[in-house]
């Protein structure tokens, strides 16, 4: 019998404490033991990014990392990112007065990509955002509508500022 | 697809690493960033009974200048690598082949040493390491070792460390002044590895070239010096003949197989053909024409 | 809250976020041989002799009746027919175990040598006793002609290969039973279609089925009908009276979901030296896999019968076959049989101009139906030289033309309107709660519900409540496929609106939103269409290919005939993500078998999936000739999947003077010749 480990993760703030077993992965993790169903699964390989979160302050794919790495990070997931307030981020809104979703799968990935991407970038192209999110696989849109969502969001972010600026999990990269 | 169980173990020192290692001989494995082995158990295709994680040793990141090159810690990441100014300015060769390696998000986890240490032979980091001459240090149950990079990839998936042994810096001398590198990858647009990729590492005296190191990724069961092609440029002058002879030779004494990747006289083609392209590209950021 | 404000927040529902007490997690055991006899299975918990059910066809391109000697089986019968067939099944508390014990499942084999290649299968030994040929369809459209010895005879081998539909979210069911109702939900385009299936399959009373829509991740045509995981996964749940819990993994999804293309077409295409077609002859091959429950018995009849696009065609003879092979059954993938029609008689067409060193689209001007006929095959052509002509104008080809390597497609699409769809609206507490038989799955129709009700009962949209199928709420419907919803399910909404109007007419002299709002009301329409309709577009694509052979697609336009555009943002993404797909198709995508008929394809990057670096910014024109549907609208969603293979496989043909006959093309195909 393998050997359970307990392990402490901060979620979006909150520290999140339990023994788990060493294979189980951090989409697991948040999805089945912490309960934020937000973070997605859609391929075995770490090509998709529907589950990418951000760990550390950087975009990751949860379902590449075990629970165990995460031991002791702080994680920010999609629910995080409006956490407590009425009022979605910049980056959600701007998904949703561009278009920039439809079936709503890889959104949460797409969100915190792009979330990342704009914490480290000003006046980002669209090469840029389209390099930035080629880790996260959509097959909907065809990609216009959240290219043109990430380019709102930037915006959006230049003038109202991030409501999560001093969430402690986001460092903002020089 | 989830992994099957194993045991975890993230000591907070490099000498517990190795005692673990130790324990289990051949059959407990290191941990980095796990962004290949860790979809390599979910696939379910091999079980490793012991992961030994270095998450929680401190002080195996850095990219430090010294006087004779850059020391890199084992599990500096990718995306440390591909924003670092140090490595831009004296490896752009190890900057074109970070900012090609899989996607933005795997190389924000990824790290330098799991991407050697894993010897895959589509892996990007070996050829460039090889082609820059760097050494590896590997920490045992004696203490250290150093081993080039040329003598480090012994076979696919097999390197030279002992089973007790840890990757745990990267030391990549500087070249001369008139000096440049580039590696070249080709990808068929969405698949996970290239069908071929290669890196050159050149050193010029005037006009001619003094020193040359190629290596290719993918194309071979090993990374490994393309010492045939390295001889059609040392010494030489060098314009289109000395490079498309270079190039020839990288296709020809290279191993592709045919897969769902391509038939092999399509790898080699291919081959052939960024191998030109880099060395052109090398020849150019060396001060070269 | 409204949908894309949840989805957004992470707070979505999809099948896999359901979590109930005591829920056992199912896994597959599946054949590791494309062909084989089973001699053995220890190790499983379910298999063929306890759970011997059959799974039959519905959904889109459903045809009529039951079990056959090819259906489906639940769990592989002592023979499995490809890689992936579920052979037996395993469960446990948690999805990390199932997986161990899936490991654990021990399948003796006596392998079979398989039949991989359609063509060659019809060759080979028949794949079942008792089968007499391995062509399960083989039917002739049109009739046999004389060609005039004068004229030009184009001939091609056309190949589209097969394609995974890959959803970013795989396939998934939750079922649960309280000993009298099994209670389904899942991710659905048809919560119907599933009810339906389940109902035949294992034998159980309609009405003690409901299945319930959960937010829905992509599906592409996949997602219509039933699957042989869902039947076991029911059964289980009766036999254990445990809530169980199915998700497919990516691997289980490329090797057996239901993929979609994979058809032959060995086509002669006659015309006068002016360019004027005077007959097409041939034959049209699917590659059906080794079972039927997915499309293969109804795609090559569908694919026959397009084979005159939108061209007058006075003389057609073409035979339609449906081959067995040792692959998952071939089934529905965004447009179903449209693509890969336009696509051949297109290439034909690019053939023909090249041949008569003519402009392609100005031959194309030349064949465009003067008036709407009945071609040979048996499909209704609409006229289509005037759309052709402002096609031309509006996506600017004389520009192109002069500069780029540029290829053009026309094409006609033709909506799934026939069998109708089903709405029912019900206000209660002030509020409008929708529900639909087509069931939306990435295309947003929440947002086309609420502008249609608003303009019908001016109830502005955040009184309604567009919700997911559920069989319990609506006694009927069909499935949200075939470009079919904006024509028949808007339709369907508006007639309910019109009723639930009449009704307050009656009981207050005149309608008001007061009286609306203020009343219960509950009005179910099943708008009820025979006609297939059908709508012309047009694709513009350019690219260049570099000294590698690489495909860089540069501008991709599109100009399709979409009625009344109800939701013009949705309209732009229906487009731009359909182009991606049809990139996809021309340029990487692909599910490929070696010769024993073992996949090649592990991941959904090698299966070709486009990420946003790959692929250019679209654009789309209206043409907007309105339907005769209450809606006005026509569908579009299938039109970029139709279109941008062509135009972008004449684009490449323009820029390497290759001659380009299948899709993917392969990258290798394209190197140039070296220059040293």
């Amino acid at each position: 019998m393998v050997s359970k480990k307990n392990i402490s993760i901060t979620v979006n703030g909150e520290a999140k404490e339990a023994e788990v077993e060493p294979r189980m992965l951090l989409a697991h993790f948040l999805r089945d033991v912490v309960g934020l169903t937000g973070t997605h699964i859609g391929c075995d390989t770490t090509n998709c990014g529907a589950c990418t979160v951000i760990m550390d302050g950087k975009a990751v794919k949860s379902c590449t990392i075990l629970a165990v790495q995460a031991n002791g990070r702080k994680i920010l997931t999609i629910e995080g990112l409006s956490k407590g307030r009425e009022k979605l981020h910049p980056v959600q809104q701007s998904f949703v007065d561009k278009h920039g979703l439809q079936c709503g799968y890889c959104t949460s990935g797409m969100i915190l990509t792009s979330y990342w991407l704009l914490k480290n970038r000003k006046n980002v192209t669209e090469e840029e955002i389209r390099a930035a999110i080629s880790g996260n696989l959509c097959r909907c849109t065809g990609y216009d509508n959240i290219v043109e969502s990430i380019k709102d969001a930037s915006k959006k972010m230049e003038e109202e500022g991030d409501p999560i600026e001093e969430h402690p999990e986001i460092k903002v990269r020089a | 697809m989830n992994p099957p169980t194993f045991e975890y173990f993230a000591p907070t020192g490099i000498d517990e690493v190795i005692d673990i290692l130790a324990k289990y001989p051949g059959e407990a494995k290191i941990l980095a960033g796990g962004q290949s082995i860790i979809p390599l158990l979910k696939s379910r295709i091999s079980s490793i009974p012991y992961l030994v994680s270095l998450s929680e040793v401190k002080g195996l990141s850095y990219i430090d200048e010294g006087s004779e090159g850059v020391r890199i810690g084992a599990m500096t990441i990718d995306s440390d690598l591909e924003n670092s100014d140090l490595v831009k300015k004296r490896f752009p060769i190890l900057h074109d082949a970070t900012e090609q390696l899989a996607d933005p998000l795997v190389r924000n986890v990824g790290t330098i040493g799991g991407n050697l240490s894993h010897a895959d032979p589509a892996n990007d980091l070996p050829a460039v390491m090889i082609a820059l001459g760097a050494r590896f240090t590997l920490r045992g149950k004696g203490g250290s070792r150093e081993v080039e990079a040329k003598d480090f990839f012994l076979d696919t998936f097999t390197t030279a460390l002992e089973p007790e042994e840890v990757l745990t810096e990267i030391n990549i001398p500087f070249w001369g002044k008139k000096s440049g590198g580039a590696y070249v990858k080709f990808k068929k647009n969405t698949w996970n590895f290239s069908v071929a990729a290669v890196a050159v590492q050149l050193e010029l005296d005037g006009n001619r070239c003094r020193k040359a190191h190629i290596a290719t990724t993918s194309v071979s069961p090993k990374s490994g010096r393309m010492e045939k092609a390295e001889k059609a440029l040392i010494g030489a002058e060098l314009n289109d003949h000395a490079i498309s002879k270079a190039a020839a030779e990288v296709a020809t004494s290279s191993e592709p197989v045919s897969d769902s990747y391509g038939p092999e006289e399509y790898k080699r083609e291919i081959l052939r053909r960024i191998t030109r392209e880099a060395i052109n590209k090398a020849l150019s950021r060396a001060g070269g024409n | 809250m409204e949908l894309s404000e949840k989805l957004v927040r992470g707070e979505g529902r999809f099948v896999d976020d359901i979590q109930m007490p005591g829920m056992l997690y199912l896994g597959f055991a599946r054949s590791q041989y494309a062909r084989a006899k089973i001699l053995k299975i220890s190790g499983a918990h379910l298999t063929h002799k306890e759970v011997n059910f059959e799974v039959v066809e519905v959904g889109e391109g459903a045809t009529e009746g039951g079990p056959t000697a090819l259906s489906h089986p639940v769990l592989a019968n002592g023979y499995v027919g490809y890689v992936g067939q579920p052979v037996a099944a395993v469960y446990s508390d948690d999805r990390y175990t199932a997986e161990d014990l899936i490991d654990s499942v021990e399948i003796e084999y006596e392998p079979l040598k398989a039949i991989v290649d359609p063509e060659e299968s019809l060759k080979r030994e028949a794949m079942y006793p008792g089968v007499r040929s391995n062509a399960i369809v083989d039917r002739y459209f049109g009739k046999e002609f004389t060609p005039d010895p004068s004229d030009i005879v184009i001939e091609r081998r056309l190949v589209n290969r097969r394609i995974a539909t890959n959803p970013i979210e795989p396939r998934g069911i939750v079922a649960a039973y309280d000993g009298n109702k099994l209670t389904v939900w899942v991710s659905t385009q048809s919560a119907h279609s599933i009810k339906e299936g389940l109902s035949e399959a294992l034998k159980m009373e309609p009405d003690r089925i409901r299945v319930v829509q959960v937010d829905t991740g992509g599906a592409f045509g996949l997602k219509g009908g039933l699957f042989p995981e869902y039947v076991v996964a029911c059964y289980l749940a009766m036999k254990e009276r445990r809530p169980v819990k199915w998700i497919e993994t990516r691997r289980e999804h490329l090797l057996a979901s239901r993929p979609g293309r994979g058809v032959v077409a060995n086509l002669k295409l006659y015309a006068k030296r002016d360019g004027t077609i005077t007959g097409l002859k041939g034959d049209v091959i699917v590659d059906n896999g080794a079972f039927t429950g997915g499309s293969g018995e109804f795609s090559p009849m569908f694919i026959a019968r397009q084979l005159a696009g939108a061209y007058y065609l006075p003389n057609a003879h073409v035979r339609a076959l449906s081959v067995l092979t040792n692959k998952a059954p071939q089934g529905p993938y965004r447009g179903a049989g449209r693509p890969e029609a336009m696509y051949f008689i297109e290439r034909l067409v690019d053939g023909l101009a090249d041949e008569l060193k003519m402009d392609p689209v100005e031959l194309r001007l030349i064949n465009a139906a003067k008036e709407t006929y009945t071609s040979p095959l048996g499909m209704q052509v609409e006229k289509s030289r005037a759309f052709l002509e402002s096609a031309i104008k509006e996506l600017d080809y004389e520009k192109y033309k002069e500069k780029e390597n540029v290829g053009f497609a026309f094409l006609i699409l033709y909506h799934a309107t026939a069998g109708g769809e089903s709405a029912r609206i019900k206000v209660e507490d002030g509020r409008l709660k929708v529900w639909t038989g087509g069931n939306a799955h990435g295309q947003r129709h929440d947002i086309f519900i609420k502008t249609l009700l608003k303009e019908e009962l001016g109830v502005s949209e955040d009184l309604v409540d567009a919700l997911k199928g559920d069989t319990d709420q609506l006694q009927d419907g069909v499935g949200a496929w075939g470009s079919r919803s904006s024509m028949v399910l808007s339709s369907a909404v508006i007639v309910a609106a019109r009723k639930i109007k009449e009704q307050i007419e009656k009981k207050h002299g005149k309608y008001t939103l007061k009286a609306l709002l203020d009343g219960n009301w509950d009005e179910y329409e099943f708008f009820k269409y025979d006609k297939t309709e059908s709508s012309l577009g047009a694709n513009l694509v350019t690219a260049d290919v570099d000294g590698y052979g690489r495909v860089r697609v540069k501008e991709c336009l599109s100009y399709y005939d979409a009625g009344r555009v109800l939701d013009p943002d949705n309209a732009r993404g229906q487009n731009a993500g359909g182009a991606v797909q049809g990139i996809g198709q021309t340029l990487s995508e692909e599910l490929a078998f070696d010769e024993d008929g073992l996949p090649l394809i592990t991941s959904i990057s090698d299966a070709g999936v486009l990420s946003a670096d790959l692929v250019p910014k679209f654009g789309i024109k209206f043409h907007k000739s309105e339907s005769p549907l209450p809606s006005k609208a026509k569908g579009i969603g299938e039109a970029p999947t139709i279109g941008v293979p062509i135009a972008l496989s004449r684009a490449i043909e323009k820029a390497t003077g290759k001659l380009i006959v299948e899709t993917p093309i392969k990258p290798e195909y394209l190197l140039p010749a070296g220059k040293d």
